[in-house]
C-alpha cells in the first residue's frame, strides 16, 4: 500500500555545493540518495513530494563537511500482512508463482493455491483448474493477500496466498 | 483452541496472546508445562514471520514439540486434524507504522506519481538525475490498479465509514480492491466482520457510489481502440474474445 509520510535524514554536503544554489544542490543530493532505497520501518521511498524544513547546517570538525537535518514529505510503498494486492505473474513453477506489485515480490507456495489448481509444465507453465477454466500463467492478473514480508537491504520480499476468497485471477492474459 | 492437543494450528497474534494470559485454563489442558508450551509458543513467533493457516505447508516446528505431549503429535498432520480454524489474518497498519503516517489510495499515489513525471522534463535538466526503478515500477503498478475516474470523490465517499470506526488503513484497502459485493468487502478485511451488523447497510450505498466513479471496463475500452484501428470491423465483436 502507498503511505505518505514524513521523514527525517542528515545530508552532508561537501563545501563544493555551497554558494546560491546550495538548497538546490541540498535537494537534488537527497533525492539521489533516498529515493529507490527501501526500508522494513517504512518500505520503498518510492518518490519525494517536498521538503518540509532544512535546519541549519551544522559544520564538522576536522572537515568541511556541512551537515543538515532535512525534513521531507515522501511516498513509500510498504506491503503489510493481511493486505490485498493486485500484482502480475512473472514467473510459474512447481513450487508455485511469483508476482509483482509495484517494486515488491511476491512469491505464491502451491500450498497456497486452492487445491483444484494443477502445474502443468510445458513452454509456458500455468496452474489451471480441471476443467480449464481458470488459468495462472505468466502476466496474469491476480488478487492475493499478503501473509508474510522478509526486508532486505534493497528490496522487500512477501509470501502470498490466493487461497481464500475473493482471491485468485482477475484478468487472464489468454483471453484478452 | 481449547483442546491444544487436538486442535493445533500455528497461534496467531491474537491466539498467543489468550495463550499467554490465560496460563490456568488453557493451557492446563495442554499435557506440557506451561511455561515450556508458552515459551515454544513465543518460539514459533521469532521463528518466522508468516501467520494465518498455513494447512499443510512445511512449518518447521520446535524439536521440543515432544513436550506439547502426545496429543499434539497428530497436530503434524496439519490440515485435517484442525478443529476450529485459526482467525483470519487482520490489517493491522496503524499498529506498526508512526501516527504521522497518512495512508494513500492507490488512484490517489497514481495522481501524485504522474504530476512527478511530468514533471521529469524539467528535472532532467541535471544530467546526473534519474528516477530510480522503483518510481518506474511504482507508477506502473499504481495505474494500473487505478480504477477510479475522480480519486477525491473516492476519499469523500469513503469517509463516511470513519463514523462507524473503519480505520483509514481499512478504507484504503477497500478503494484499492474495488469490491462489488458487501461480502466481498467482508471477506478481504476481515477486521471488518465485528462491525457487519451496523456496516452492511452503509457499505451497500457506498459500493453504489464506487461503482458510479469507476473508470470504464476494459471491455469498452477494447471496442474503442478496435474500432479506431479496424475501421472496417464493424461492431467490433469479431475482436473481443470472451
Amino acid at each position: 500500500m502507498f503511505f505518505h509520510i514524513v521523514l527525517e535524514r542528515n545530508m552532508q554536503l561537501h563545501p563544493r555545493h555551497f554558494g546560491r544554489n546550495l538548497r538546490e544542490n541540498l535537494v537534488s543530493k537527497l533525492m539521489k540518495d533516498v529515493e529507490g532505497t527501501c526500508s522494513g520501518r517504512h518500505g520503498f521511498v518510492v518518490a519525494i513530494t517536498g521538503i518540509e524544513n532544512v535546519g541549519k547546517g551544522l559544520i564538522r570538525d576536522g572537515t568541511g563537511f556541512v551537515t543538515f537535518p532535512v525534513k521531507y514529505q515522501c511516498v513509500v510503498f510498504r506491503p503489510f500482512k493481511g493486505e490485498i494486492l493486485e500484482a502480475v505473474v512473472t514467473m510459474v513453477n512447481k513450487m508455485g508463482f511469483f508476482a509483482e506489485a509495484g517494486p515488491v515480490q511476491i512469491f505464491v507456495s502451491n500450498h497456497l493455491i486452492p487445491d483444484d489448481m494443477e502445474f502443468q509444465s510445458g513452454d509456458m507453465p500455468n496452474y489451471t483448474t480441471s476443467d480449464g477454466s481458470v488459468k495462472i500463467q505468466k502476466d496474469s492478473e491476480v488478487r492475493l493477500k499478503i501473509i508474510g514480508t522478509r526486508v532486505d537491504a534493497t528490496e522487500i520480499f512477501c509470501i502470498g496466498t490466493i487461497k481464500d476468497d475473493f482471491l485468485g485471477v482477475i484478468n487472464d492474459p489468454a483471453a484478452a | 483452541m481449547e483442546k491444544g492437543g487436538k486442535g493445533f494450528s500455528l497461534p496467531t497474534k491474537t491466539a498467543r496472546k489468550s495463550s499467554l494470559k490465560s496460563t490456568t485454563t488453557k493451557q492446563a489442558s495442554l499435557k506440557g508445562k506451561d511455561d515450556s508450551s508458552a515459551k515454544s509458543k513465543r518460539a514459533m513467533k521469532v521463528q518466522f514471520d508468516v501467520e494465518g493457516s498455513l494447512g499443510k505447508f512445511e512449518t518447521p516446528l520446535p524439536k521440543d514439540s515432544s513436550k506439547w505431549g502426545k496429543g499434539d503429535k497428530t497436530a503434524k498432520g496439519g490440515k485435517g486434524s484442525v478443529s476450529k480454524p485459526p482467525p483470519p489474518l487482520e490489517l493491522k497498519i496503524e499498529q506498526e507504522l508512526p501516527e504521522n503516517v497518512k495512508c494513500m489510495m492507490d488512484c490517489e499515489a497514481a495522481d501524485i506519481l504522474q504530476g512527478i513525471q511530468d514533471q521529469m522534463t524539467i528535472l532532467s535538466k541535471d544530467p546526473e538525475f534519474k528516477l530510480p526503478p522503483s518510481f518506474d515500477r511504482g507508477l506502473l503498478y499504481a495505474k494500473r490498479v487505478d480504477h477510479y475516474t475522480n480519486p477525491p470523490s473516492v476519499r469523500q465517499v469513503l469517509q463516511t465509514l470513519k463514523k462507524y470506526g473503519v480505520s483509514d488503513g481499512e478504507i484504503c484497502v477497500i478503494a484499492n480492491v474495488c469490491p462489488e459485493l458487501v461480502d466481498e468487502v467482508f471477506a478481504l478485511v476481515p477486521s471488518l466482520k465485528n462491525k457487519r451488523s451496523k456496516l452492511s447497510e452503509p457499505l451497500k450505498d457506498v459500493l453504489v457510489e464506487l461503482a458510479k466513479l469507476k473508470k470504464s471496463t476494459s471491455l469498452e475500452s477494447q471496442m474503442k481502440s478496435a474500432e479506431a484501428g479496424n475501421p472496417g470491423n464493424v461492431g467490433g465483436l469479431g475482436v473481443v474474445d470472451l
